[in-house]
């Protein structure tokens, strides 16, 4: 380090100096989030990508069904300055799309297909997006999102083993699963004074 | 002229002869192809060297699917790696037999409510032995090793002769899970 700036106040004062931030996170002394809006995210990842954040570490996806939004994270990573930036920005649910960030990051060709094939998000410009990566012949909505059901799918899809009580109580002592039942009946009984 | 020595024998049982020969030294010679899915695979380096030393039961391990015996399926298998797994099954030479480690070849285990993962292995492929535990101690796994010798022995380790019977209901079952079995992705197009 040249001057006393600390890596993450001299991102912060970067990235805020040239873009509205809607927020700014300090996670801690390696990691900083800036959440911006959706125009900004090509020309900011190029201002970082030419500041020295060479690598995109990761691309995902946070689900906000109550706010009807999709959160993308980007993630990039310096190798001289310690500091992993996250540059977060919100899509609309129903229309998920943003356009590809391939030119600035080849990289991100698979995790944007990895993001459209668990989120259902379009990435226009990349070519590849709609290949299926993971899941291969998937016949659902995009399983990572929240209003999507692991165990219904799993259930209708998936043979079960079934079980059946092939045991008997040869002591013919009651079991205690029902003795158990039947004291807290009794207690819901009394609860209704007698009543049924 | 017949010999008065020995009562010759019909086709079935010079047929049955053979394959008990065959079954004798297929049994002491095991070779295994791995298809480690899941974490149960760490249960085979300590079964495979010194601390339980599989080959002293002669079985080693083998590269190639088409020059192995025993298919060991250890763990969870996703749709992905289940279609992988159906294609190198059916690659295997005759006879060929399966072990399935761990609860989760047997109903799922802690995966059962995933999309992604199938519950029960034998519903797609046949499973000769299965070694339960999540994870099975490697004790457990040499004991379904030497239970897998007494199957063949016994001549009950008969899952590939099912897998002919009822190619029908196996594929029916597969078709259900996958959509369909062939594999059609960047690499093989």
């Amino acid at each position: 380090m040249t001057n006393s700036m600390s890596n993450t106040e001299f991102v912060t004062n970067l990235v805020e100096s040239k873009f509205k931030v809607l927020s700014t996170e300090v996670l801690d002394k390696y990691q900083v989030s800036f959440e911006v809006k959706k125009e900004d995210v090509h020309s900011l990842l190029s201002l970082l990508k030419t500041s020295g954040w060479i690598q995109l570490s990761y691309l995902s996806a946070v689900d906000w069904p109550n706010d009807n939004e999709f959160e993308l994270v980007y993630i990039v990573f310096n190798w001289d300055k310690a500091v992993h930036i996250q540059i977060r920005c919100r899509l609309d649910r129903e229309t998920a799309s943003m356009n590809s960030i391939l030119p600035i990051f080849p990289g991100c060709k698979y995790y944007e297909r990895e993001a459209h094939e668990f989120f259902g998000i379009k990435f226009p410009g990349n070519p590849d997006h709609e290949k299926q990566l993971i899941l291969e012949e998937w016949d659902d909505i995009p399983p990572l999102r929240k209003d999507f059901d692991p165990r219904a799918y799993s259930d209708r899809k998936f043979s079960k083993m079934e079980y059946k009580n092939d045991f008997v109580n040869k002591n013919g002592e009651v079991s205690k699963q029902d003795a158990r039942t039947k004291r807290y009946d009794d207690i819901d009984k009394l609860r209704t004074g007698g009543k049924k | 002229m017949l010999s008065t020595k020995f009562s010759p024998m019909s086709k079935e049982e010079v047929d049955r002869k053979w394959w008990e020969i065959g079954d004798f030294f297929r049994r002491n010679s095991l070779w295994m192809l791995m298809y480690c899915t899941g974490c149960c695979a760490i249960e085979l380096p300590p079964a495979m060297t010194s601390a339980y030393d599989m080959e002293r039961l002669g079985m080693g391990p083998m590269a190639t699917p088409r020059q192995a015996d025993v298919l060991l399926v250890t763990g969870y298998l996703s749709l992905k790696t289940l279609r992988r797994l159906i294609y190198t099954y059916e690659q295997m030479s005759e006879p060929k037999y399966i072990v399935g480690f761990g609860s989760c070849t047997i109903n799922g285990g802690i995966y059962h409510d995933s999309h992604a993962v199938i519950n029960q292995l034998n519903k797609y492929i046949p499973v000769d032995v299965f070694v339960a535990g999540c994870m099975p101690n490697t004790e457990a796994v040499m004991n379904g090793f030497v239970d897998l010798m007494d199957l063949i022995k016994n001549k009950k380790a008969n899952g590939w002769k099912d897998y002919h019977e009822r190619y029908e209901w196996y594929l029916a079952n597969q078709k259900a899970a996958l959509g369909e079995v062939r594999v059609h992705d960047e690499f093989h197009e």
